[in-house]
């Protein structure tokens, strides 16, 4: 090192510069920081997407057209459970924007019905969420010999008489029950979902929504 | 004509530099080449979906009547243009033959110890490529909004947020929030797909091939008995320029054949988005991640700093992750002093390439495995998973004291160059 460059490394001026250029770096970092937070988008609640409320009808999630609400007598025990959506009651906004709101209903002998599920149950029909609490999927097969419910993605199986027991494949939790009841002979969420819907994400130090 | 450009450009210069550079051959040195010639069809066919393709889910109208996602529509409009489906195909099996050809690429260079010195920076760029190679046929996977590929997106935003800690995060950021439901995923999505990502891609090719031209490439072992100490090869103009050309051609020939044979992912035989889940199946390459999800029993969480690590997150990103960091650090565990210039001879290294076999053999094995319900459905034993579990880690042991007693045989009278 020649002696012009022990000067130089000394000087203020070089230090300056340095300082001036990690202040130039630190900043630009902080304010990409700020843009950056942007990229994950706040949530936007349409009527569509609303959560499902004590007091939604619950409608058939098949087929478009009119909103059909399931009738306690189109459901007979040991037929395939139906895939529903709650309904505003006022409003009569189909909450299917939102997949957490999807819920399965199936109708059982009242005596097949654990003790816990006949509680929120009525006349032997039994709600709950139909989002796989593996990967999110929707369960949605009915697996007859069994009567129980199959999500089709990495085969996790739900005894919905014993509070939707996992059976079989990976799922690490039940799918969590609906209280049901009955107005006019129309299926109604009797509270919310006894439980977590959907996979349980980490969601660590973010924001709620 | 060319006089007048070589007197202000030199190409004559450039002619003698860069265009007489000897290339080796043998026929594994095709790989790579096919990987990036899979990638142009890509680029190209890419290019003619997007100037057609409406990122949106916002609710259209269908001639006939029915209510579909935009981006469903728009891929209905696509298969309806003249050559469209066609070329749509070729976009898709595009992208296999390209993960498969860097796949088999990655094992010739394991194969034939060509990560070791002076090329292991190479290979890292060679495993980031197949990594994102991999990650942009998936961000490609929701675009048509059908319900199929809507199911399996699902379960790859499923695999994202069980990431402890910093999972929720994660995947707000590459879905665009919550999926299926936030109307910014499919164009956040697409963004990845066509712009960042391929980007990335590129730069990356670019940096493996100046790497490659830099260091140059391993020789075939013939090369030391013909001329030991210098490269052997065909000049890179005319010969090996004609064998490229040649190799494309046949490339886009023999999969525009296969496109117009075999549809990819006929969007109108899986509908729009309904609550009805298909029976979804991934593609090959993620056939043995699916596997492993479904025998993975649920019995497996546990709770750490306030996180739960579950099954879905063992089974989704611990094993790939470990899998990774293994071929990250490869280099730095296996190494040797000198520059190698010679491809090793995997009978040479019985150790390393009876892992290698007991690795695909543990692929083959998951992947099996990614049929169980299908087995479950048939009442085959191979149902059990206990049975699946014994071929997933039994089958990669036996192959592996299989491989390495035969090699020792064979192999073992040989003198030994190293001890791996």
């Amino acid at each position: 090192m020649d002696e012009r460059e022990i000067r130089l490394r000394t000087s203020r001026r070089r230090l300056f510069l340095k300082t001036a250029i990690g202040t130039g770096i630190g900043l630009s970092l902080v304010s990409a920081f700020y843009v950056g937070a942007s990229l994950r988008p706040k949530a936007e609640v349409t009527p569509e997407k609303e959560p499902l409320k004590p007091g939604d009808l619950l409608v058939y999630a098949q087929g478009g057209g009119e909103p059909k609400p399931i009738r306690l007598e189109d459901l007979k025990p040991g037929n395939p459970f139906v895939l529903a959506y709650p309904m505003d009651p006022k409003t009569k906004v189909v909450k299917s924007g939102e997949a957490k709101n999807t819920v399965l209903v199936a109708r059982y002998a009242p005596e097949e019905l654990a003790p816990e599920v006949a509680q929120h149950a009525v006349e032997g029909v039994v709600a709950y969420s139909a989002v796989c609490t593996h990967l999110g999927c929707i369960v949605s097969q009915w697996v007859a010999e069994k009567k129980a419910a199959l999500c089709p993605c990495h085969g996790g199986t739900f005894d919905l008489a014993q509070g939707a027991k996992v059976v079989a494949g990976p799922p690490p939790r039940s799918i969590p029950q609906l209280p049901l009841k009955v107005e006019g002979g129309v299926l109604v969420a009797a509270g919310e979902f006894l439980g977590d819907v959907g996979v349980k994400a980490d969601r660590g130090h973010c924001r709620t929504v | 004509m060319y006089k007048w450009l070589d007197e202000r450009l030199d190409l004559s210069g450039l002619y003698h530099k860069v265009l007489r550079k000897a290339f080796p051959v043998h026929h594994s040195f095709f790989l790579g080449e096919i990987t990036l010639f899979a990638f142009v069809v890509l680029v190209l066919t890419g290019i003619f979906l997007t100037l057609n393709y409406e990122p949106s889910i916002r609710e259209v109208k269908l001639p006939d009547g029915r209510t579909v996602p935009a981006a469903y529509a728009s891929v209905l409009y696509i298969d309806s243009l003249p050559f469209g489906a066609v070329i749509r195909s070729l976009h898709h099996w595009s992208a296999h033959v390209m993960i498969a050809a860097a796949f088999l690429h990655m094992l010739r260079i394991l194969l034939s110890g060509a990560y070791k010195k002076p090329r292991e920076l190479n290979y890292l760029v060679g495993l980031g490529l197949l990594g994102l190679a991999v990650v942009t046929a998936f961000t490609g996977y929701a675009l048509p909004y059908d319900n199929y590929a809507v199911t399996a997106t699902r379960i790859g935003y499923g695999i994202a947020t069980s990431i402890p800690w910093i999972g929720g995060a994660l995947a707000d950021v590459m879905f665009g929030g919550e999926f299926p439901g936030s109307a910014k995923s499919i164009p956040r999505l697409f963004s990845l797909h066509v712009l960042w990502l391929p980007l990335l891609l590129m730069g990356l090719i670019g940096l493996h091939l100046a790497i490659m031209v830099k260091q140059k490439h391993t020789q075939p072992r013939y090369a030391e008995r013909v001329a030991p100490g210098k490269i052997l090869g065909v000049p890179m103009y005319p010969q090996q320029m004609v064998m490229m050309v040649i190799l494309f051609a046949l490339y886009v020939g023999i999969m525009a054949i296969i496109a117009g044979a075999f549809l990819a992912h006929p969007i109108e035989a899986f509908g729009p988005p309904t609550p009805q889940t298909p029976a979804v199946k991934p593609d090959w390459y993620f056939l043995w991640l699916y596997g492993l999800l479904q025998i993975i029993p649920s019995t497996w969480e546990f709770h750490l700093f306030g996180a739960t690590i579950g099954p879905e997150f063992i089974g989704g990103a611990v094993v790939p992750g470990i899998l990774a960091i293994v071929g990250l650090l490869l280099p730095f565990v296996d190494t040797r002093k000198d520059k190698m210039r010679y491809m090793e001879l995997p009978s040479e290294h019985p150790v390393r390439t009876s892992v290698i076999l007991a690795l695909l053999v543990f692929f083959l094995m998951s992947s099996l495995a990614g049929y169980k319900i299908d087995f479950q459905q048939q009442g085959s034993i191979l149902g059990n998973n206990a049975v699946l579990w014994t071929l997933v880690l039994g089958g990669p042991l036996v192959t592996y004291l299989v491989s390495y007693t035969l090699l020792r045989i064979f192999y073992g009278k040989k003198p030994e160059r190293e001890a791996l």
